[in-house]
Parts: C-alpha cells; structure tokens; sequence
C-alpha cells in the first residue's frame, strides 16, 4: 500500500486499522528517500534508530498524537547523538550531546524522526544553494530550487516522502520554500515555540514552525511543537490552545487587509492573476476585504539586512575550532587556528553577512546602520499594531513568482528581495502561513496570511476553510508532471 | 566601503580572503551597504529602537543546579581535548 503523498491522520488511521505495520511504514518511507534521491533533500538518515523505534511501536503500541509517525527535521535541531550540520562544512563532524526542545516534544509525541533535512548553510539563502552538501532540486521540475532555507524539508513534504517536517523561519525561510514547492508552511509568533537547541541565526527573527501538505497537518504538528521552556527565555508563557479545534468554524464576516504598499504591478501577469482569484474566493467564503497602509513596510528587506546580519555575526562568532566543529589541519598558533578554521568551515554566503555584521555594529558605524534599523523595525511594528485594529488578517502573495533555475540568480541583492514579502512578519514576531494557491507555468505559488500576535489558529482556521474548498495543496508533482 | 575596510572587517571577524574573492566580496559588501542605505531617509527622530519583538524584561529563575557534569560528553566534541581542558596551540612562550 503506497504511503506517499499521505497526510498525518491518514496515516494515523492506517497504523490503528493495522493496515500497515509501523514498521513497514518507517521502510516505505525509506524506500521514497531512496527513490528521491536526487532531489538531495537529506543531509543524514536516521534509518536504524527509526527502525527499531517502528518494531518497538509494533511490540508496544501507543496513542500519542503522532505514533509512528515519519517526520524530517531541518539539520538545524540539535539531535541528540544524529550528526546535525546546518548546512555547513563548520558542523561535518558534529553529534550534538542534546536535542532540541522541538525534537523533544515531536519525539515525547511519537514520531519518528527519519533524518535531518538539507538547507542553506546556517539558514542564509532562499534558494537552498548555500548548502555545504549541494543544492536541493524542487519535485515540480528540473532543475528547479526549493527555495530556502528550509529546501530539503519543503522538497520531502512536496514530494509525499514524508508528511511533515520542521523547518524555520528568519525572514520567510519556512514561508517562501512551502510557496515554491506547493505545500503548507506557518511561522508562529515569536517565542511560540521554543528555540532552545536551534542553532541560532538571528536570535530576535529566529522562529520555528511545521511545513505539511495542509493546514489540519500543520496544526497537529503544532500541537505538540509549542511549548513554554524555561531554558528559552524568550519563550512565551501563554495559554496554547488545541490547533485542531474548531478548524472548520466558518469565516464569514472576517476583516482581510490587502496592503496598499505592495506594488503588484511588478510581478508577473499571471501572479497577479492568481492573488485575485484567491481573493474573489475567499469573497465567496464570506470575507471582507480593506486596503491599508503600512507606509514603512517596504523598508523591511534593507532593515533585515542590517539587523540579521549583525545577530549573525555575533551568534556565528562561537565557531571558533576550539569547541566543537570544524579546525583547520596544523594551525601555526592561536588566532591562525581562529581565522583558517572559520575561512574554511563557512562558505560564501555566511562570510558575506558576517562581514556586514561586523561592519554595520563597528565603532562609527553602530547608530547610522545598526540602531537606525532597530527604529525603523519599530516603524513597521506600529505599522502592523496599527493596520489590526482595522483588520483581522493580511493577505498577500508569498513571494513574488514561482520557483526558478538554480544557478539563475547571482546577485545577492536580488536573491534577498525574494523574502520581499515575508520578512516584514519576522520583523514584527507576528504569526504568518503560506497556503498553496495556484500554478504558473506548473510551478505552484502561495498565499501570505498574516496574523495579529498569537493568531495562529486563527491563520489555521482561515487556511484549511480555503482547503476545504478547493484542491490546490492536494496537486502534486507526479499527477501534474509527466 | 573599499579594500582597507573589508580587510579590517574580515579580520574583526577571524576571516580571510583570497586575492580573487577580495574583490568580489569588497563588490557585493559596497552594494549591500548601498541598498541599505535607503533606511538613512526615514525620520526616526524620538523612535525607541526595537531589540525584540516581545520586549519583555529577560525571565529570571531560582539558581538552582539543573545539569549535571557531562564534561566528557562535551569534550568529546572537541577537535582536540584532554581529560579535562579543549587544547589549542600554545599561547604562552
């Protein structure tokens, strides 16, 4: 019985009818990672500790919310004793001593964590070419990327490998990759979810969040991710409500916000085409639709660039070759060791924003760079404050088009203006989904909803009403392509 | 943004650039920098700098021993380690 392309309670149901053994689950599951080999969505596989946890589930079986379940992990979790990477020659050789709060409460749910996805070295990409372990390929097309940073994760779940996986999200890292691969992606509020055993990127933007084919996927997934953790100071002491309830509570009468500074009339025809069509749907459905102005919004890509890179460049000074990860052969003395282990641990990409790092917090230079954009970042934050006691929701397209050729974007500048439209969620710690919403060329685009803080089930409720309703996450590559 | 300003940064920052990627890098930095600067035009004047979304007072808890020692465990990370200490060069003649 093929399990591919199986949702999380589909393949709850098999394991309690005893349709499939848990056990055979795990070795399908293996055998589509073999057969997808080429998308290179892996960095490590963790085939004999899954299975033997499947043969244990078959001895003892449990009713834990994700019994059995295969998920993949994006390699930046920490995984207790399963070499983590993030992406970087850095961490080739690391086998973390702990994992992550998130792996934790996915594990103590009882899934199996099947192996640790490919990514852009240390999250910095939106393409997934930055990886130390090559690019990953996106199932809808040759040579296509996945988007990034969270690329292996959203290939496996848009290839039916696995049914969920983790990912994060700095500025549009789970978002933009689950639009380019047509699947389901939501980045919760700042401190929703843990980040204790995150390898940290930019510590005030870090988020992470589920990626699955639906939106009832992603909330069970959520389920168990959230989590208040005293060892993540900036974790949330907040009430978590049960993501699954009430999915299906109708939307009529909802206040959407369309964002009168997004200039759509730059984007491809087609793009547009299908941001309106999801509109007059969600029209149908009983929404409301406003224009407001968030006047600052579109200076949300250049503050990132100087707020992500000065966290990064501090976060990323702890890889030094003295403690773990990566040392240069023979260092002559101490700082040779520093300096040749850090040149030859990081790739290019990692150098280019710790350079921007240190230059935008550098005597001289820390209040015209580093605090002028910590005050714009307040701008766009009151901005949002502002825009919610108008609207409910905000909606715009994920991302400017659909997935495109490796290789095909060079300049750095450009690659950064693909997070154009999700970065500004990150800047203001709100909650954000992207929902497959239509094709282009048989490239798969999503839909942006942005939420008040703490509206992820709200975000939830919204998406699955537009899944129930239409059947654009439930394409997938094979039935498109031939 | 020139070559002594990036030879400075990248030592600031324990990195090295070969002759050939110097230029690159001292490129793509000048026009990052470049785009950055349209933040210069915003009037931010009387605008408290936002440090984290949740701007709440960092949680303290009671000092109370969680962990216990796994000094092997962390040690074993290390590219080079004795019993007790990461080993690195020697520092002092």
């Amino acid at each position: 019985m093929s399990i591919q392309y199986k949702s999380i309670s589909d393949l709850s149901k098999m394991l309690k009818a005893k349709d499939i053994s848990n056990e055979e689950l795990i070795q399908e599951t293996f055998k589509l990672i073999d057969g997808n080999k080429h998308l290179n969505t892996f960095v490590t596989l963790n085939k004999e500790n899954s299975l033997k946890k499947a043969k244990n589930l078959d001895d003892n079986p449990s009713d834990l919310s994700l019994s059995g379940i295969p998920i993949a992990q994006k390699d930046l979790f920490v995984t207790k004793d399963l070499r983590t990477t993030c992406g970087s020659n850095m961490l080739s050789n690391f086998i973390p001593p702990y994992s992550a709060t998130v792996i934790e409460n996915l594990e103590n749910a009882g899934c199996i964590s099947v192996g640790k996805t490919n990514m852009d070295e240390f999250a910095m990409g939106s393409s997934n070419e930055t990886s130390f372990y090559g690019n990953v390929y996106n199932p809808w097309g040759d040579d296509l990327v996945p988007g990034g940073s969270s690329g292996g994760s959203a290939a496996a779940v848009a290839a039916g490998i696995v049914p969920a996986a983790t990912g994060t999200d700095t500025g549009g890292s789970i978002r933009q990759p689950a639009s380019l691969c047509g699947i389901t992606g939501i980045k919760p509020t700042y401190g929703r979810i843990s980040r204790w055993g995150m390898i940290a990127f930019a510590s005030s933007l870090d988020q992470a969040g589920p990626m699955a084919r639906t939106a009832e996927d992603c909330a069970i997934m959520m389920n168990e991710m959230c989590s208040h953790d005293f060892k993540d100071t900036t974790s949330l002491d907040e009430p978590i409500p049960d993501f699954t309830q009430d999915l299906d509570a109708p939307i009529k009468g909802l206040k959407m916000g369309i964002i009168k500074e997004f200039d759509l009339s730059k984007l491809d025809n087609e793009v547009v085409k299908v941001f309106e069509e999801s509109i007059k749907h969600y029209e149908s459905l009983g929404v409301e639709f406003e224009e407001i102005s968030l006047p600052n919004i579109n200076l949300s890509v250049p503050t990132y660039y100087v707020i992500a890179p000065a966290e990064c460049s501090s976060n990323l000074s702890r890889f030094d070759g003295v403690k773990y990860g990566k040392r240069c052969d023979k260092p002559e003395d101490l700082e040779d060791l520093y300096i040749r282990s850090r040149s030859e641990g990081f790739g290019d990409e990692v150098k280019r924003r710790i350079l921007i790092g240190s230059y935008v917090l550098s005597a001289g230079f820390y209040d015209a760079y580093y605090k002028k954009a910590q005050q714009v970042r307040r701008l766009i934050k009151n901005d949002f404050d502002k825009a919610f006691s108008k609207v409910d929701l905000i909606i715009s397209p994920t991302t400017r088009g659909t997935a495109f050729k490796a290789g095909s974007v060079n300049d750095p500048i450009q690659m950064y203006l693909e997070d154009l439209f999700t970065v500004p969620a990150n800047l203001a710690g709100l909650p954000g989904i992207s929902i497959p919403n239509g094709f282009v060329n048989e490239k798969p685009l999503g839909l942006q909803l942005i939420g008040n803080s703490l509206q992820e089930k709200r975000l939830l409720n919204v998406a699955h009403n537009f899944q129930i309703s239409s059947d654009w996450h439930l394409r997938t590559p094979s039935s498109e392509i031939k | 943004m020139d070559k002594e300003t990036v030879a400075t940064i990248s030592y600031l920052s324990r990195l090295k650039f070969d002759k050939q990627n110097e230029e690159k890098i001292t490129t793509d930095l000048k026009n990052i920098i470049n785009f950055v600067d349209q933040l210069e035009s915003v009037d931010t004047s009387d605008i408290d700098p936002l440090t984290s979304p949740l701007e709440k007072i960092a949680k303290t808890r009671t000092d109370e021993v969680t962990a216990s020692n796994r000094k092997k465990e962390f040690l074993d990370n290390a590219p080079d380690a004795n019993e007790d200490y990461f080993l690195v060069p020697r520092v002092v003649e």
